[in-house]
């Protein structure tokens, strides 16, 4: 019964780098659209799990809006999933840390779960063919530098034909 | 010999009930992005840090002992 039990509760494949990135629709936070992770093929895209109740979420949100500003709109862009259980915490969070970029709510969790995060914040660089080049758990401010590099390479890269 | 083979069931026995309240614990592991309700200020071993702190500083000056909640140490009164 333990063995069956510990079976029941394996997780989801963890997306590691190098693997399709799962898509999601969501829908976002300053218009009724519903965004979909298809929509931005050909970009580069980071997709960034945050929280309100996440404290390092309190410094990359603003980081990552001056990140976003670096490059052209038609290479790279941002898609920032609130997990909060009660949205109206992410918009009140949202309206202390405004940011430019594409928020979407995910109350329910489910693409985190798709995703199979290991911590918050956790986020993943998306390349312009939809797979996943690099994943980040936790976040320090000294962290952007080296974002920067690995987006600056996948910018540079043009998307293989399909 | 009786008593060696009742040892043995009994520890087996154990052994079974540990490792499936072990698989318990795995059916419903609290995810990252769960821990909302968790991180809530109210959810807090000491809801209001000073109050905490003055409460545990009250303590230790009449116990006469430093480090006697929580720190590593203590007891001597010399920190």
């Amino acid at each position: 019964m333990a063995v069956a039990l510990l079976a029941a509760a394996a997780p989801a494949l963890a997306v590691e780098p190098g693997a399709a990135a799962p898509g999601f629709r969501l829908a976002a936070f300053d218009s009724a659209q519903q965004v979909s992770l298809a929509d931005y093929r050909g970009k580069v895209v980071f997709v960034d799990f945050w929280a309100s109740w996440c404290s390092p979420c309190r410094q990359s949100l603003p980081l990552y809006d001056k990140l976003r500003t670096d490059y052209a709109a038609g290479d790279f862009a941002i898609l920032a999933i609130s997990l909060d259980e009660d949205v109206a915490d992410a918009k009140a969070f949202l309206a202390e840390h405004p940011v430019k970029y594409t928020t979407l709510q995910n109350p329910q969790g489910d693409v985190a779960k798709a995703f199979d995060l290991k911590g918050m914040p956790s986020s993943y660089l998306i390349d312009r063919d939809g797979v996943v080049r690099a994943r980040h758990i936790g976040f320090e401010p000294k962290d952007i530098d080296a974002l920067k590099k690995e987006i600056d390479g996948l910018v540079a890269a043009p998307a293989h034909a399909s | 010999m009786a008593w060696s083979r009742r040892r043995h069931m009994r520890r087996n026995l154990l052994l079974l009930i540990a490792l499936t309240l072990l698989a318990g614990c795995a059916t419903s592991p609290v995810q990252p992005w769960e821990r909302g309700r968790l991180a809530r200020w109210d959810m807090r071993w000491d809801p209001d840090p000073l109050k905490a702190a003055m409460a545990e500083h009250a303590h230790f000056s009449k116990e006469g002992t430093a480090g006697t909640i929580g720190a590593a140490g203590g007891g001597c009164g010399c920190n």
